[in-house]
């Protein structure tokens, strides 16, 4: 059977093989892990999609390949012993072989070109070039004639049958081949679904064929395309490491991240502000809810959810600050789509998006956020889930920290940060006069991108967002 | 219904028009007293007299300046260009005039004008002679470009040409005019832009143009009773306007395109149906885009040489297996 590569979203049309889990000859059980892969966006793993042995592994680790390209070949029985190797010798990279010479009659030009005389056809691959032809014809002839022996009929599936395949998740292995040299045809496909009676996955292709909506487009545009074009060439390396020195090379997510931020940081230009935000409150809610809520999701009700609220609110008054800059306008967005940045330790930043979070309730946040971070730590994250946000919180309050200029997560136009809370002397007016409390205090930094929106505005919204909290009349439903 | 020929459904074409309209004239070499030099014209100098059917002397910018002076002035003139290849000589009245009159006086001319002109190969005129040159006039923005294989689209495809307001190139293939087909009486019209589906089949798609067309029906019965492939054809009738809906219909059905053109291969209008077939179908393709054209070379004067530059069934089937098995 052979193990393609998963579609790991609607946007994603290749990934990497990050690690083998087995190596040829291994035996692996169905569900067992077999290798984790990385896209752009995401890293996964992936289980064995059958038990067996591996007796092929055909993309090497760290090599990128389209969804649906063979990776491995894992013998499950004698009854496809027969079929699997023939797929897998096929499959083999560039053969050094020459192609036999029968097949150059293939390999030779087209007959309209045949049929031009040789001062014609010979300077065509340079038409209008006055001087001899670079390339001699029998040269083109040849390379030609080693990729098509490279490369073969059986694996070189039409544009219909890898849609149609990823449509239904079908495993082409499993479908016989009719067409020259065992190629399978649309029609191959067709019969195969129509006898199996599989349906098209729900999420897969079909929603892939519609145009996403222009929001996912730019996200997708600026998580991949961008970065390498629009990056600035950052200042060169300062020469090799000095001795004893010990190198890191980056990640994959470390290297993009790396492009983000240098890019954001050209993109737009950075104004931090901040406010001191009293608390007390929110505190007094958490205390209420602070058993029942522990003793039913298994962990305590944090600050944050109650801050993506305020923010969300917030954000319906000033919906300038929930957009992003498109040439020379402003393209304000109809939901908040909350990306919450998430550090994953070694491996990296993620910033996941709870959708639509503007409609959400603070427990509501609070779940979303909590899964969405359990998913991150196990690497259960899906490309999809950092599609289209459009204003990012990035929580550093753990670790006691008093204040953090955050960069703005591309294409937004605002993040705030959320530093540490702690309890402090404050000074209260009263109409019996001043005096001072111990109420537990935090700083929100929002850093925002001048071109869409002026410091007043930035200011306004952050008053908002300080008032909310310390005013608010939190119901929290456990 | 009778049976013309396709020379007949020229002249038929042209005299329902005539009828309908005193506005439309005809001039060109040996077009009135001769009867064209294909015989396409017979009998409409003397249906309609000398006033609207005139020979001219022998300048195809003669011809063609006149016929553009009385569109811009309110007449309909039909003009032959006797051989296609002979566009070469007038070309800038066609592309630099014609063409572009009604854009450049901002919609205050129009070109209400045919030019009608034998094109193409298969009846031993040799290379200065048997051009098929639809694909010069498809590169011209302005020109509408028309092509008919069967007698009943003749006629209905000239009188749609002469009632439309655009300067259209209306090309009679030379080795059709002796065929015959079923021609509906009275009036009759064929909408200008429409491609018509000739045959269904579900295992390729085979767009052809003209002569091609019957061609590529002739292979597509081959196709069916010696390999049992079942081919669709469509006839495009007119590459200006194109009928892409009906052409990414009827590929998409198969997953597969085959053009038969009987122009030279470089730019011949197949290009550009393939490009806009891989540009809107390239997840329905199931298969590469296989072209069936006259080579790049000028075409032979000889017999068996000019037979076997032009497809043919056999070249067709060929193509076809290349692609399907």
């Amino acid at each position: 059977m052979n193990v393609l590569m998963p579609q790991l979203g609607e946007t994603v049309t290749e990934g990497t093989v990050s690690n083998w889990h087995k190596k040829v000859g291994d035996k692996v059980a169905a569900d067992e892990l077999l290798f984790d892969i990385e896209t752009d966006k995401v890293s996964m793993e992936v289980p064995s999609p059958t038990s067996g042995v591996i007796t092929k592994i055909l993309v090497p680790v760290g090599t990128t390949v389209d969804v649906g390209t063979v990776l491995a070949v894992i013998d499950s029985g004698a009854a496809e012993s027969a079929a699997a190797p023939q797929v897998a010798t096929a499959a083999a990279p560039a053969a050094a072989t020459p192609p036999p010479a029968a097949k150059a009659a293939e390999a030779a030009p087209p007959s309209w070109y045949a049929a031009m005389p040789p001062s014609m056809s010979s300077a065509q691959p340079s038409m209008g070039s006055s001087g001899p032809s670079a390339v001699p014809a029998a040269a083109v002839a040849s390379s030609a004639s080693a990729h098509h022996a490279a490369r073969s009929d059986q694996l070189r599936l039409s544009p219909a049958v890898r849609r149609l395949a990823a449509e239904y998740r079908l495993d082409l292995g499993a479908v016989p081949g009719s067409g020259r040299n065992g190629r399978i045809t649309r029609r191959n496909v067709l019969d195969f679904i129509q006898s199996n009676k599989a349906g098209p996955q729900a999420g897969a292709a079909p929603a892939a064929r519609t145009a996403p909506p222009v929001a996912d487009l730019a996200a997708a545009r600026s998580a991949s395309a961008a970065p390498a074009a629009r990056a600035p060439a950052p200042s060169p390396a300062a020469g090799p490491a000095p001795a004893g020195a010990k190198t890191l090379p980056f990640t994959r997510i470390r290297k993009l991240t790396a492009e983000h931020m240098v890019r954001s940081k050209a993109t737009s230009p950075h104004v931090l502000q901040a406010v001191e935000v009293d608390f007390a409150r929110v505190d007094s809610v958490r205390k209420t809810v602070r058993d029942a809520w522990k003793a039913k999701h298994g962990h305590s009700i944090t600050y944050l959810p109650f801050i993506a609220h305020a923010v969300c609110e917030a954000l319906h008054d000033f919906p300038n600050l929930n957009s992003s800059v498109h040439g020379d306008s402003l393209i304000l967005h109809e939901h908040v789509n909350l990306a919450i940045a998430i550090d994953l330790g070694a491996e990296g930043l993620v910033a996941p998006v709870i959708k639509h979070a503007e409609a959400l309730t603070v427990a509501q946040l609070a779940g979303a956020i909590s899964e969405l971070s359990q998913r991150s730590r196990s690497g259960r994250l899906k490309p999809d889930d950092f599609a289209s946000g459009t204003y990012t919180l990035s929580n550093s309050g753990t670790f006691g920290t008093l204040i953090t200029a955050p960069i703005i997560n591309q294409p937004q136009v605002a993040i705030l940060s959320t530093d540490g809370v702690r309890k402090k002397p404050v000074v209260i007016e009263t109409s019996e006069g001043d005096a001072i409390a111990i109420r537990p205090v935090g700083v929100l930094a929002q850093s925002f991108d001048h071109r869409a929106v002026d410091g007043a505005y930035s200011a306004a919204f952050l008053d908002s967002v300080r008032k909310l909290l310390e005013n608010g009349h939190w119901v929290v439903e456990v | 219904m009778a049976q013309l020929t396709y020379r007949d459904a020229v002249a038929a074409g042209m005299a329902q028009e005539m009828r309908r309209d005193p506005s439309v004239v005809f001039l060109g070499e040996d077009v009135a007293a001769a009867g064209g030099v294909f015989k396409t014209t017979v009998g409409l100098l003397d249906e309609f007299g000398p006033k609207r059917v005139k020979d001219t002397p022998i300048s195809e910018q003669a011809i063609l300046g006149a016929a553009m002076g009385a569109a811009m002035t309110g007449l309909r003139p039909i003009a032959e260009i006797m051989f296609s290849d002979f566009f070469a000589v007038c070309w800038d009245i066609v592309v630099n005039q014609i063409a572009k009159a009604r854009y450049m006086t901002d919609g205050q001319i129009t070109m209400p004008l045919v030019i009608k002109s034998g094109n193409g190969g298969g009846a031993r005129f040799g290379a200065q002679h048997s051009q098929s040159v639809e694909n010069w006039a498809m590169a011209i923005p302005g020109l509408k470009v028309v092509a008919p294989a069967f007698p009943a689209d003749v006629k209905g495809l000239m009188a749609a040409a002469i009632r439309d307001n655009d300067p259209v190139l209306f090309f009679e293939q030379k080795s059709l005019y002796a065929t015959k087909g079923e021609v509906p009486d009275g009036e009759h019209i064929v909408e200008l832009g429409k491609a018509n589906v000739v045959r269904e089949g579900s295992d390729v798609t085979i767009v052809a143009l003209a002569l091609m067309v019957p061609r590529a029906l002739k292979a597509a019965e081959i196709l069916q009773e010696q390999h049992g492939i079942n081919a669709t054809v469509v006839d495009l009738r007119s590459l200006v306007p194109l009928d892409t809906q009906t052409i990414l219909r009827e590929v998409a059905k198969t997953g597969r395109l085959v053009t038969v053109e009987e122009n030279p291969r470089l730019c011949g209008w197949g290009a550009e149906i393939s490009s806009i077939v891989a540009e809107e179908l390239f997840w329905d393709l199931d298969g590469p885009i296989v072209r069936v054209t006259t080579p790049h070379i000028p075409l032979a004067a000889a017999n068996n040489l000019e037979d076997a530059q032009l497809p043919n069934p056999e070249r067709i089937v060929a193509g076809v297996r290349q692609l399907v098995d």
